[in-house]
């Protein structure tokens, strides 16, 4: 009788406190987790100050930040998604999107925003975060990766630079331009291309042959297209001829490479560097430089165009997108689709890509630039503001699916066999073919593009 | 009959102070047990037969272990694997006895400080070791090993880059930064070996090789077992090296089963596949560890 009062006891008391945790629940603050890698310099703590100003609007919102490093934010983000426990928001590129689509985890925003909001956005960054017509997220920028030089090499070289920067130039022009630059132990010209670099290489170089994403217009595999080959065939031109190094580099020697001056011209290049170099030049003066650095102007210019391509630039969207959890419910999604909404618009999207110098892609982030100046040539600011112009959007109707066995492709057949290439194990025509029979396996021989794609 | 007079006397055993008290002393481990391995193990067979998602995995049935079979890049990093394994193992089990034989005849203190220096790159992080590796790889003309090979009036090496030289940096790796362990166990095993031994040996005028080979070898078999099961079942396993040094390039060269795993578990979110492709592992490493049981264990005892 004991035991049983006792039990009684404990059971009614558990009772009593539960339903007490009901009532203290309506108060509660609904918790929103974000995920971010360093964006920029000050990236986390900008974020800190805006989720406080959030706040301020929004009492009844808390957020939480994970902070993570560029080398685990995608593992660590897959491993959490996997487990049900993703975040509320995370940091993406465009090309991830479709690996959390495919895991179910994704969510469709527009159910919890307004019309209004969304056309804050630029249609042409939208279209990236969008699959099988919907939409999973909002971007931030549009970085465009090309390529940067040393101007006054460049022009020694026969180099055109300002007809360059503002109308482009001809495979042919640029192979002359590198090698008349390699010479007195200089590179003409240096591509990050070790490890997972390579796929860099192949993505930002294959504008040069007309290829501005993985599936063309008709959604065929673009990969097994003619212009591939000529794509592999120019790299093999640039390494056997010597005017590339016959060895890897590591992401960070390429930049270190241009300010020493070891080589004419690098890639991938991106408009901050320009920011980069003047400040590592003027680091000479209290000893901070590297060492060996020489003075230079940096001009930032576009991936040449082989003839019959369209000339085009590689451009990425990285943005914010929001993700299912174990605790995800409607009332949490639209406190979250408010809040990342509120993260990639009007101040907050200016800071960001005021500090990789590039124009905001939505309308509130353009107008809170304005009284932003940027230390930026006028040169260089005419070839960012064509390069943007020159970016082509993926097609519509790529699925989830296709996404993910691009990547897969490039991972375990494209990089592996390009890396050969690179290091002279291989023939163009020999990586080519091993392309094509992976890519037939895999989407089947309909879906793959055969001839020169336009 | 014989069944119904064991039932009673089981009971009275169980029931017994010290056999209650005996299952709380290992409900711990038996609990940890339970919940850090034969829970996961358990659930990735599970997953290995499902198309795996978070919220409402797809039942496939065999689906993924054969996806594994017929993927070429799965029975490539199985062969990788298999080199990387067939080399480091004897070669770092022979260098870890032979310096253990050379550190035996100092002093105690002597010994202590050259089993600190071998063990002293297994404190470090992995991460921080490949990255002096991947200093002193440098494929520029002005890496430490390209230097070294200029001095000798030989042409640079794109050591992890090519095809040749990759799979060779990565046991070249792994030969000169694992002994500490390998030389502390055997340096255990030398020590246990009576001294009786030798002098009877160097009465009947044995030379320094024989003693080796007739008394030192045959004791330390258990020894060699063990490092060789463990070193085997670790070399299959081996992930770090090649994710930090090649990501398993050139051209999948350097892949490893457990970087191939990684890849299709964190990187592309296929755990089916992943668990799958763990489970062929875990066979395989099971087979191979019975097969040297076999081979080597009849005469062992631990």
């Amino acid at each position: 009788m004991k035991l049983r009062k006792v039990i009684a006891a404990a059971l009614a008391g558990l009772m009593v406190l539960s339903m007490a945790g009901c009532g203290d629940s309506s108060d509660k603050p609904d918790t929103i987790t974000i995920m971010v890698p360093p964006v920029t310099g000050t990236y986390v703590e900008d974020l800190n100050g805006w989720i406080e100003e959030y706040k301020v609007d929004h009492p009844n919102i808390d957020v939480q930040v994970i902070a993570t490093s560029w080398d685990e934010h995608t593992s660590k983000l897959t491993t959490m998604a996997l487990a049900g426990e993703a975040p509320d928001i995370a940091e993406v590129s465009y090309g991830a999107v479709g690996t959390y689509v495919e895991m179910g985890v994704g969510i469709d925003i527009k159910k919890y925003l307004s019309k209004d909001r969304i056309a804050d956005y630029d249609q042409n960054a939208l279209d990236y975060m969008t699959l099988e017509d919907t939409l999973y997220g909002f971007p931030l920028y549009i970085t465009i990766q090309a390529l940067g030089g040393n101007r006054e090499m460049l022009e020694a070289a026969g180099a055109d630079v300002q007809k360059i920067q503002t109308q482009g130039w001809t495979y042919d022009e640029f192979l002359e331009v590198i090698k008349n630059g390699t010479k007195d132990g200089r590179w003409g010209f240096v591509f990050a291309n070790s490890g997972a670099t390579t796929a860099d290489f192949v993505s930002i170089f294959g504008v040069a042959a007309g290829i501005s994403s993985n599936f063309t217009p008709d959604l065929k595999y673009v990969y097994t297209s003619e212009n591939m080959l000529s794509l592999l065939q120019a790299v093999e031109t640039m390494t056997t001829s010597g005017y590339m190094p016959d060895y890897s580099v590591e992401a960070g020697q390429r930049l270190v490479m241009l300010e020493t001056g070891e080589t004419m011209l690098t890639g991938k290049a991106m408009p901050l560097f320009e920011s980069n170099v003047k400040k590592n030049i003027a680091g000479k003066a209290d000893g901070s430089a590297v060492e060996g650095t020489i003075d230079m102007e940096y001009v930032f210019l576009p991936v040449p165009t082989m003839a019959n391509a369209t000339e085009s630039v590689y451009g990425v969207v990285d943005g914010m997108i929001a993700l299912k959890n174990n605790n995800t419910t409607e009332a949490h999604l639209k406190n979250v689709c408010e809040f990342l909404d509120f993260l990639c618009s009007g101040e907050r999207a200016a800071a960001v890509d005021n500090a990789v110098y590039l124009s905001a892609v939505c309308e509130s982030g353009r107008k809170a630039q304005e009284s932003f100046t940027l230390d930026q040539s006028d040169l260089n600011a005419a070839a960012v503001e064509r390069a943007v112009s020159k970016v082509i959007a993926p097609p519509a109707g790529i699925t989830a699916e296709m996404n993910a066995n691009a990547k897969t492709m490039m991972d375990e057949t494209i990089v592996p066999k390009f890396q050969a290439l690179l290091a002279g194990e291989a023939t163009a025509q020999e990586v080519y073919d091993a392309i094509c029979t992976a890519a037939k396996n895999l989407f089947g021989e309909e879906n793959c593009a055969s001839g020169w794609v336009k | 009959m014989k069944k119904e007079g064991k039932k009673p006397k089981i009971k009275q055993k169980f029931n017994k102070g010290e056999n209650i008290s005996g299952w709380l002393f290992i409900a711990v481990a038996m609990f940890i047990f339970a919940i850090f391995t034969l829970y996961p193990v358990i659930s990735a067979v599970i997953t290995s037969f499902q198309k795996y998602k978070p919220f409402g995995s797809e039942w496939v049935a065999g689906r993924n272990y054969l996806d594994a079979v017929t993927s070429s890049l799965f029975w490539k990093s199985i062969k990788n694997t298999i080199l990387y394994t067939a080399a480091v193992v004897p070669l770092s089990l022979l260098l870890s006895f032979a310096i253990s034989v050379m550190i035996l005849p100092f002093r105690k203190k002597t010994q202590s400080v050259f089993k600190a220096l071998y063990y002293l790159p297994g404190i470090a992080s992995g991460v921080a070791s490949a990255v002096v590796w991947l200093w002193l790889y440098d494929a520029s003309p002005s890496g430490i090993f390209n230097r070294i090979l200029g001095v000798f009036g030989m042409s640079s090496q794109n050591w992890l880059s090519s095809s040749k030289t990759a799979m060779l940096s990565l046991i070249l790796m792994a030969l000169l930064s694992s002994h500490g362990s390998n030389i502390i166990i055997y340096m255990a095993a030398l020590h246990g070996i009576d001294n009786t031994y030798f002098e009877a040996a160097e009465m009947d005028g044995a030379t320094f090789m024989q003693k080796i080979f007739y008394i030192v070898f045959p004791l330390c078999k258990p020894t060699t077992l063990f490092l060789l099961v463990t070193g085997i079942i670790g070399s299959f396993q081996v992930f770090m090296n090649a994710y930090m040094m090649t990501g398993g390039g050139p051209d999948n060269n350097t892949t490893m089963v457990g970087l191939l795993i990684f890849n299709n578990a964190f990187t592309y979110g296929k755990y089916g596949l992943a668990c799958a492709q763990a489970i062929m592992l875990a066979i395989v490493i099971a087979g191979l560890t019975m097969l040297q049981f076999k081979v080597m264990g009849d005469d062992v005892e631990y």
